[in-house]
């Protein structure tokens, strides 16, 4: 869908605007969004699902006497336009006949811009065959290891183009693409069985992104570390040092770092779900999140990431800003309605709703993790008794983001500086700011790598936000590791 | 504002409608065969904090879903819109992905024409609730929590749908689906209380007896004391059950089993729970939100999942049914388990009945840590208790529990009768609150 040359949108969009503007509203927006996903899934040599959806429709917000109402339609037609502007209007006069505060935003620019995707291969335009065929090769390659008894694969593709129009004179267009691909082999052994993984990062960016992954290459690595895994000894519980991989530092930064850093989640707006957060804003500027090794960044300007999208849900340019400096907390993510609460005077630009039949909540920002002076080598050489991880695994941690679990796709014994064996069944339980506060080494720029997530669950009704989180590998002293097994 | 009920404008799809449609649909594709799917839905919510709204939405979304095949290819393609030229684009678009698709061996035609039985799936005064209604239910609640200078935190939500599936077979199924819902989380300064519902009808949201629920559970929590991690006599409310036993259920694939990479592998017809214990399928019961059909257009099914305390069923897909001769695919959208011989009645008894127990409201965050033997990790969450002599004596800090439904589901001391019970991580489903032995709490948080 070209935004800017449709004619039809920009008159759906006015006519909308123009009933909220009627209304006495203070502000209103609008989003039309033109959503195409394929994704073609595999398992066990086979190709057992390929689709491809088109998902449109527009959705209003209207702040009317400081209280919101936001309605929604996928019939995108200049009939439907006033019904739900109408709509939007009356709900929004329902929540303000019972508001108590008002919502006043936080200033913004105006903006009127257009932002695309850089990328080399539209991944549209790819072939199915060319895809189905890596695909089914993956899965080859991964079956000639011996004890291998499943694989899967899969690709997804995202294209959003969305109009947003604001009562406040910004009109935004964008063209964004979103990329990724996995495969997993699965082993048994001795009645067991354990899964080893392969994940492109979740990027913004062309078909390159596939092409660049290699994936018949790693293939075979995966499949005989699916083996090896689920041979390897159990792990004796105890305190380790651990060293981590950026892939599994994604994970723990998004649930023990992103989470807590969001403003809503510390004013209490996600109570009754998601939970709140134990950086309260009394701690901002002076609590001790971690190790002064632990700088925290987050960065929506970095191109091909997943919330460097130019501007945010509430029209808000993009920007890079510091979470975690020296190891103090120093800023939360938030939008222009949570900003002010906290005495700042604009929004980090971090509101962001999963479709256009949602409304736009604060998430995540692409927080990274800054990279220190170290090699990976030079981490290890310095553990004596330790464990080294890489990948995702079994992640569970409480409301206020304190208490915290975590697995990993595989993990080997570090003795004496070196990484001997895998080892299975690692779990490592800590508290944040102990956690964060046991860092004492991360890796150099050059170990750094990105890792984006698609699936990050938030708000009620539910929605996914998508955010990239970069790290360099890093090292954590004496955290406890516990069994994996029942009743451990 | 309109406070009598809400506009459906423009209408969801009729049953007419989604027949013109399918019609449609079928008559331009050209595959050997072609299933076509329909989810179309009006659907809103209120939210609220710290005692004020903070989003009030209203969103129609309608989708339809074509799956078009040539032999064993096959390819899908979705849209929202539903004009003629959406339509033919759409069978272009899944009859080209088909085209190009790989063989798949897998693939089986869609189901021929079903008899269904009707289902209580839907409910008038759901379908015509709109923003004023929602609003009404959450004045009701943040003004109980106001009266008792508490924090209100929640959602009343309320939706409507149509949904249908038509085949080139001759299989057409459609019916209108109903879903209202209720949770609130009570804030006491630093303790939390919390209850949920969801249900076909708005009107058995009961919003007053929870959110006193709520609420007594969070002025019970103001003073905490920790306990020491360690195994510990449980009292788990039904919501706790649920997230427990919804973990259980959704690693019952019989493809998973037959492969070996099932916690249950080689456990078919044996013992995985306490033998009091039964598990059923039961898409007709009016508190459970059971369809009529499902996805692949199939009847759902009253059906027994665990009888006695043995697994005596698995979840099939189509392929996998067919090749283990299975002509009926169990379902299992509407799960009640219940217990055999003497249950007490009331969670009330269950805590008078107690020496020493740690009375659990919810767990929150359950994900699986060894998918072997089906060990779980997760947090208590929003109110959790110790219990001594029959009575409650105080709150405690949260724990973090390292536990296998099929361990602790076999220490089971005492249970109640089923009731409803729902969190915001599983379904619906109907269960009692029981009392387990030996639970084991391996970490305490900080609250």
């Amino acid at each position: 869908m070209p935004a800017q040359s449709n004619p039809h949108q920009d008159e759906l969009a006015e006519l909308a605007l123009k009933r909220v503007l009627a209304s006495g509203a203070e502000y209103g927006d609008i989003r039309l969004l033109d959503s195409t996903t394929q994704t073609i899934r595999g398992e066990d040599r086979r190709i057992a699902s390929i689709g491809e959806s088109q998902d449109s429709g527009f959705g209003i917000r209207v702040l009317y006497h400081g209280a919101w109402g936001f309605a929604a339609s996928s019939v995108c037609s200049l009939e439907e336009a006033p019904r739900v502007a109408e709509l939007a209007i009356e709900i929004a006069k329902g929540s303000a006949s019972v508001a108590s505060e008002r919502v006043k935003l936080a200033e913004e620019p105006v903006h009127r811009d257009r932002v695309v995707t850089a990328r080399r291969i539209d991944p549209f335009s790819v072939s199915i065959e060319k895809k189905t065929a890596l695909l089914l090769e993956t899965m080859e390659a991964v079956h000639r290891q011996a004890g291998i008894v499943r694989s899967s694969v899969s690709l997804w593709a995202s294209r959003d183009c969305k109009l947003f129009v604001s009562t406040e004179g910004s009109r935004l267009e964008f063209d964004l693409l979103a990329l990724s691909g996995d495969f997993d082999a699965t082993a048994v052994h001795d009645g067991r069985f354990a899964t080893r993984s392969f994940n492109t990062p979740h990027l913004r960016m062309g078909y390159e992104l596939i092409e660049g992954a290699n994936f018949l290459a790693e293939a075979p690595r995966i499949a005989s570390q699916a083996v090896e895994k689920v041979q390897a000894p159990i792990t004796e519980p105890g305190l380790y040092d651990l060293v981590l991989d950026p892939e599994h530092l994604s994970l723990t930064m998004h649930e023990s770092c992103g989470h807590p850093s969001e403003l809503d989640r510390a004013l209490g707006y996600e109570a009754n779900y998601a939970g709140t957060s134990f950086l309260t804003t009394d701690k901002r500027g002076t609590f001790r999140y971690g190790s002064p090794h632990v700088n925290l960044v987050a960065d929506n300007r970095e191109p091909e990431t997943l919330a460097a999208t130019g501007y945010d849900d509430d029209g808000v340019a993009c920007q890079q800003w510091d979470i975690v400096r020296d190891g103090i907390f120093v800023g939360y993510c938030t939008n222009r309605e949570v900003a002010p609460k906290i005495g700042e005077t604009r929004s980090r630009g971090s509101n962001r709703a999963d479709s256009w039949g949602s409304v736009p909540i604060v998430r995540i920002a692409n927080i990274g993790l800054e990279p220190g002076a170290a090699t990976l080598d030079e981490l290890l050489a310095d553990v004596k008794r330790g464990i080294y991880i890489e990948g995702h695994g079994s992640y569970s941690i409480d409301q206020r983001r304190y208490n915290f679990q975590f697995g990993g796709d595989a993990f080997w014994l570090i003795e004496n500086g070196k990484r001997s064996h895998m080892v299975r069944d690692v779990v490592y339980h800590g508290i944040t700011p102990d956690f964060w506060g046991s860092c004492d080494g991360v890796a150099d720029r050059s170990h750094r790598r990105r890792y984006g997530f698609i699936t990050c669950g938030k708000g009620q009704p539910g929605q996914s936000g998508w955010m990239t989180h970069a790290a360099s590998h890093a090292r954590f002293r004496n955290v406890n590791v516990i069994g994996g097994q029942a009743g451990s | 504002m309109n406070t009598t009920g809400h506009k459906t404008w423009p209408k969801l799809t009729s049953r007419e409608e989604f027949r013109f449609l399918a019609d449609l649909v079928l008559k331009h594709s050209t595959g050997d065969h072609t299933l076509m799917s329909l989810h179309d839905q009006q659907s809103g919510t209120t939210r609220f904090a710290n005692n004020h709204i903070v989003q009030n939405v209203d969103t129609r979304r309608g989708s339809l879903r074509v799956t078009v095949a040539f032999g064993r290819r096959h390819g899908t393609a979705g849209t929202t819109d539903f004009t003629a030229g959406g339509l033919q684009e759409a069978v272009a678009k899944a009859t080209q992905i088909a085209r190009l698709s790989p063989d798949d061996p897998e693939y089986l035609p869609p189901v021929e024409r079903q008899q269904y039985t009707t289902s209580p799936t839907t409910r008038p005064e759901t379908a015509v609730a709109g923003p004023a209604r929602r609003l009404e239910y959450t004045n009701e609640a943040i003004g109980q929590c106001r009266m008792e200078n508490l924090g209100a935190a929640g959602i009343v939500s309320s939706s409507v749908a149509t949904v249908g599936v038509a085949a080139s077979t001759g299989l057409f199924a459609y019916e209108e689906r109903t879903d209202a819902r209720f949770s609130l989380t009570v804030q006491a300064g630093e303790a939390t209380g919390w209850a949920a519902a969801a249900h076909r009808s708005i009107d058995h949201l009961k919003i007053q007896e929870r959110t006193l629920t709520a609420i007594d559970k969070a002025k019970r929590g103001l003073e905490t004391r920790e306990l020491p991690p360690g195994r510990y006599t449980v009292i788990l409310e039904p919501a706790a059950v649920a997230g427990l036993w919804s973990s259980l259920l959704r690693t019952l694939d019989a493809k998973a089993y037959e492969k070996g990479t099932s916690a249950f592998s080689g456990k078919l017809g044996r013992l995985i729970v306490d033998k009091r214990l039964t598990l059923r399928n039961l898409p007709a019961h009016e508190d459970l939100l059971g369809c009529g059909f499902t996805a692949d257009g199939l009847p759902t099914v009253a059906s027994n999942w665990i009888t006695d305390g043995a697994l005596t069923q698995l979840a099939h897909d189509r392929f996998t049914a067919k090749k283990q001769g299975i002509d009926k695919i169990p379902t299992l959208d509407a799960p009640c388990l219940s217990g055999r011989g003497s249950s007490l009645p009331t969670l009330q008894e269950l805590i008078k009945s107690a020496e020493r127990a740690i009375l659990v409201t919810n767990f929150w965050y359950i994900r699986t840590v060894n998918p072997t033997d089906l060990t779980l990790t997760g947090m208590t969450r929003d109110g959790t208790f110790l219990v001594e002599n029959g009575t409650i004596v105080s709150a405690v800090k949260n724990f973090r529990f390292h536990e296998s439904p099929l361990r602790v589901f076999n220490q089971v001391a005492a249970f109640t009768n089923p009731s409803e019970a729902i969190t915001s991580e599983t379904g619906k489903l109907l269960v009692p609150a029981m009392t387990l032995r030996e639970f084991n709490f391996s970490s305490v948080t900080r609250f």
